[in-house]
C-alpha cells in the first residue's frame, strides 16, 4: 500500500514534469498520451488483485482409493487359504482338497485343546470383547429338568444331552408338549442320533455310534481321505424310533421328521413302512415327506418301470392329499429318473412341462439332472446337442441362486448368436478334474469332437482354441506319474483341427509332434487340412516337414501329399531332392 | 556404585547391584574353527541392527506415547518358543513377528522337512490356538527352503 501511494506521488510528479516539458514542445502530445497509458498500466499492475482458485475437496477415502488402484488381483496366485510358496501350493485338485482338509483338522485339534482346557484361554485382552475367540461354554445354562432346558439343549444341538433330558422328564412325569418333542425328533433325525460337533475328536467318540465308514484323522501320519465325511446309517431301535413310539399322538410333523431321517441315513424300506403307518392313521403327509419318499423310491425297487410307477403313485397321492409340489419335489423326480434308463428319457420332458405349468422355475440342479439323463456315454451325439441347445436356450441370460444341493456341480453351455453352440467351463479346466467322473475321458473327447465338427465364425473359433489349449493342459499335467487322461488319435486330431481353424498354426504344429510321442497315427484328412493351412501361410519348410512326418508314419497317402507339395509349393533344389527320395522310399515300401 | 562418606562417625559404603547384562556377549556367535555354519541373522551382531539387519519384531509400542511394550515383548518370546516347539527342527531362521493393527503376522522360513499337508496341519493348529490365546487374529506367512541358508562358516 505504501509503495503504491509513494508510486502514485511519483507518477503524479513525473506527469506534471512531463506536462511542463510538453507545453514547451507541442509535437510531443502523442508521446504524452502514450506515456500516460503506460503509467496507468503500471498502476493496475501494482494494485495486487489476487484470484483465489476454487477449493478442491477430497472424500475421506480418497487416499485409500488411490492406493487401492495400484493393487490388482493376482490371477496366477493360488487360493488365499494356502501359503504363497511353491512347495506349499497345491498343483492338483486332490492336493487342494488334502491341504485344505489338513488345515481344517489342525484347527479342529486346536479347538479340542481350547475347549478341553478352557482355563488357559480365559484372559480377555480384546476391547471390545470377541466372543468367537473364547473357549466354547458348552455347559447349558438351565440346570433343572424342565422343558425350557430341553429347548435350550436342542438349540445348542447337543443331541445326547437332549435325549437324556427328555427321558428324565418323562420319568419324572412332566409331560413334554408335542411341539418340543417334534423339535427333538427333528434334531435327532437330522443329526442321525449322534452329536455333530465332536465328530472329529477320537477320544470323545462314543461306542454306540459305530457305523462310521471313514473317519477323518485328526493327527498327521495318515492323510485324510478326500471324501472324508462320516456316513452313519440308521440303526434299529435308535432314539428317534423310541421317542416316536412314546408319542401318544404323533402328528404330521413327527412322521415327517422320522421319514426324512430314515431316508437321509439309508433306511429306505423303513421309510415306506412308516409312511404306510401314517396313512393308516389317517394323517396327511407334507411336501417334505413326499420329497424324501421320492428320493427313496429308486432304492426300493429293482426294475425301471416299477420305480417309475412308484414315483407316479406317490405323485398321485400327493395330488389327492392336496399337497403342492415344490422345486425340490420335481428335482427329486428328475434325480430318480437318472436311475431309470431309457424310461427316464421319455419321462423327463413331461416333468419339465409340469414344472412350467406349476410356475416353478427350474434350477441348475434340474438342468444337471436333465443332462445326466440324456448325456450317457454311448448315446449318439446328434440327439445330445439338440437337448443341450434347448437347455441353453433356457439357461442363457438367467442368473441362478443355489436352491438345491446339487446345484453345485454343473457343466455350463452357452448359446451364441442363436445358431451355434460353444462350450465354456464354469470355472477353469480344473473343474473337469474335480468332476471325477469315470467317463471323464469320453466327456472330454466328445467335447473336442463337438468343437471340431462344424465351422464357426472367428470369435467362436478363438474361444474354442482357448478351450482346446486348456484341455491340452489337462492331458499333460500328469500327477506324479499318474496319467489322468490318455490321448487318442481322434481327440488329438480334433484338437489340432480346432487350433487350425483358429489359425493357431504354431500350437497345432506342436500338437502334431505329440502324435509321435504318444504313438498315435494322424489321419489323412488332418494332414491335408494342415497342408492347406500351411499353404495359406506360405511356409514351404513346414510343408516339407509335414511330408516327412507322414512318411515317418508310413501312411498310405504319403505319395499324394508329396504330389500336392510338389505342385502347390515352390521348392528349392535340396527340398525337391528330398521329396523325390521320399517318393521312391514310399513306392518301394508299398 | 560405591559411595563413601567422609564423616568419621558415619563411615559406610553402599553397594548397589544390578543383574549382569552381558551386553558384549548377547546374540553374538564367536569366531571358531571354521566348521560352524551360521545364517545371515546369526552372523551379524546386534550393533548391526538397522544397518545390515532388520528387526525381528515389528510393533508400534516403542514409539513416543505408546504403551504396552513389555507385554509385546512377553508375547513375542512366547510366540517364538511356541513356533520353535511346534515346528520342531523345521525352522530355518528366526521367526519375524509383525503387528498390523489387530492382526498378528508370524513370518517363518521353514526347511522342507515335512510334507506340505503336515505343514498345513501345523499352520491351522498354530493359527487357531494363538488366536484364541491372544484374542486377536493370527496369520502365518510361511516360506520354505530346501536347507538352511548358510551365510558363512565361523
Amino acid at each position: 500500500m505504501a509503495s503504491s501511494c509513494s508510486l502514485r506521488h511519483n507518477v503524479c510528479k513525473s506527469s506534471r514534469i512531463l506536462r511542463i516539458h510538453l507545453q514547451k514542445s507541442w509535437p510531443n502530445r502523442c508521446f504524452l498520451i502514450f506515456c500516460l497509458f503506460f503509467f496507468i498500466i503500471i498502476i493496475i499492475f501494482f494494485s495486487e488483485e489476487i484470484v483465489i482458485p476454487r477449493k478442491k475437496t477430497w472424500s475421506k477415502e480418497a487416499v485409500l482409493q488411490a492406493l487401492a488402484s495400484t493393487v490388482k488381483r493376482d490371477p496366477t496366485a493360488s487360493d488365499s487359504r494356502f501359503q504363497d510358496d511353491p512347495y506349499l501350493t497345491p498343483k492338483t485338485s486332490s492336493e487342494f482338497k488334502l491341504f485344505s482338509l489338513s488345515q481344517e483338522s489342525g484347527r479342529n485339534a486346536a479347538k479340542y485343546f481350547i475347549n478341553t482346557y478352557p482355563k488357559y484361554f480365559q484372559k480377555d485382552y480384546a476391547q471390545p470383547h470377541i466372543p468367537c475367540l473364547m473357549p466354547e461354554t458348552l455347559e447349558a445354562q438351565i440346570e433343572e429338568a424342565s422343558e425350557a432346558a430341553l429347548i435350550e439343549r436342542i438349540r445348542m444341538r447337543r443331541v445326547k444331552a437332549a435325549v437324556d433330558l427328555y427321558d428324565q422328564l418323562l420319568q419324572a412325569g412332566t409331560s413334554v408338549s408335542l411341539n418340543v418333542t417334534n423339535q427333538l425328533l427333528d434334531l435327532i433325525c437330522f443329526c442321525g442320533d449322534h452329536d455333530l460337533a465332536r465328530e472329529n475328536v477320537p477320544e470323545q467318540r462314543n461306542e454306540e455310534t459305530e457305523d462310521v465308514q471313514d473317519e477323518p484323522q485328526a493327527k498327521e501320519g495318515r492323510a485324510p481321505k478326500a471324501s472324508g465325511l462320516l456316513k452313519a446309517t440308521w440303526k434299529e431301535n435308535n432314539n428317534a424310533e423310541r421317542i416316536f413310539a412314546l408319542l401318544s399322538e404323533p402328528n404330521t410333523h413327527s412322521y415327517s421328521a422320522l421319514i426324512r431321517g430314515m431316508v437321509k441315513y439309508g433306511a429306505y424300506s423303513k421309510a415306506f413302512s412308516t409312511y404306510t403307518d401314517m396313512l393308516n392313521n389317517r394323517l396327511k403327509a407334507d411336501v417334505h415327506t413326499f420329497n424324501a419318499l421320492i428320493t427313496a423310491a429308486p432304492e426300493v425297487k429293482e426294475k425301471y418301470n416299477e420305480k417309475w410307477e412308484l414315483i407316479v403313485d406317490l405323485l398321485k397321492q400327493m395330488a389327492e392329499q392336496k399337497v403342492k409340489p415344490n422345486l425340490l419335489t420335481l428335482n427329486a423326480v428328475l434325480k430318480a429318473l437318472r436311475h431309470c434308463g431309457t424310461l427316464g428319457k421319455s419321462q423327463a420332458f413331461p416333468v419339465i412341462s409340469e414344472m412350467k405349468a406349476l410356475s416353478i422355475d427350474p434350477s441348475l440342479a434340474s438342468y444337471n439332472h436333465l443332462l445326466a439323463i440324456f448325456y450317457k456315454t454311448g448315446a449318439p451325439i446328434q440327439g445330445q446337442t439338440d437337448i443341450l441347445q434347448e437347455v441353453m436356450n433356457e439357461v442363457s441370460g438367467k442368473s441362478f441362486t443355489a436352491q438345491d444341493p446339487d446345484d453345485g456341480i454343473c457343466i455350463s453351455l452357452q448359446r451364441y448368436n442363436g445358431l451355434k453352440v460353444y462350450i465354456f467351463f464354469m470355472s477353469s479346466s480344473t473343474d473337469i478334474k474335480q468332476l471325477g467322473h469315470a467317463n471323464r475321458q469320453n466327456l472330454v473327447e466328445e467335447l473336442l469332437t463337438l468343437m471340431a465338427r462344424e465351422k464357426h465364425n472367428q470369435e467362436v473359433q478363438e474361444s474354442f482354441a482357448e478351450c482346446a489349449l486348456d484341455i491340452k493342459k489337462i492331458y499333460d499335467t500328469g500327477d506324479r506319474g499318474k496319467v489322468l487322461l490318455s490321448w487318442t488319435a481322434g481327440s488329438l486330431s480334433d484338437l489340432i483341427s480346432v487350433l487350425l481353424a483358429a489359425h493357431r498354426r504354431q500350437d497345432a504344429w506342436e500338437m502334431l509332434k505329440l502324435f509321435k510321442t504318444h504313438n498315435r497315427v494322424p489321419s489323412e484328412e488332418l494332414l491335408n487340412k494342415f497342408l492347406t493351412c500351411v499353404k495359406e501361410a506360405g511356409e514351404v519348410n513346414q510343408a516339407v516337414e509335414l511330408v516327412q512326418i507322414s512318411a515317418g508314419f508310413c501312411l498310405p497317402e504319403t505319395p499324394k501329399l508329396i504330389q500336392r507339395v510338389q505342385q502347390e509349393f515352390e521348392l528349392t533344389e535340396g527340398q525337391r531332392n528330398m521329396l523325390s527320395d521320399l517318393e521312391i522310399q514310399t513306392f518301394n515300401s508299398n | 556404585i560405591v559411595s563413601s562418606q567422609l564423616f568419621p562417625a558415619a563411615c559406610f559404603r553402599n553397594i548397589h547391584c544390578t543383574a549382569a547384562c552381558l551386553k558384549n556377549r548377547a546374540a553374538r556367535i564367536r569366531v571358531g574353527k571354521g566348521d560352524k555354519s551360521v545364517t545371515y541373522e546369526q552372523a551379524y551382531h546386534p550393533h548391526h541392527i538397522g544397518h545390515r539387519k532388520g528387526w525381528l519384531s515389528q510393533h508400534t509400542s516403542n514409539l513416543q506415547g505408546e504403551d504396552g511394550a513389555a507385554e509385546r515383548v512377553v508375547e513375542d518370546v512366547f510366540i517364538r518358543r511356541f513356533m520353535y516347539g511346534t515346528f520342531h527342527g523345521c525352522l530355518a531362521d528366526e521367526v519375524v513377528i509383525k503387528r498390523r493393527g489387530n492382526l498378528l503376522v508370524i513370518c517363518a522360513v521353514m526347511i522342507q522337512k515335512l510334507l506340505p499337508s503336515k505343514f498345513y496341519f501345523l499352520i491351522g493348529y498354530t493359527e487357531e490356538l494363538l488366536s484364541h490365546f491372544y484374542k486377536c487374529p493370527v496369520k502365518i506367512e510361511m516360506q520354505t527352503v530346501e536347507e538352511k541358508v548358510v551365510y558363512k562358516y565361523l
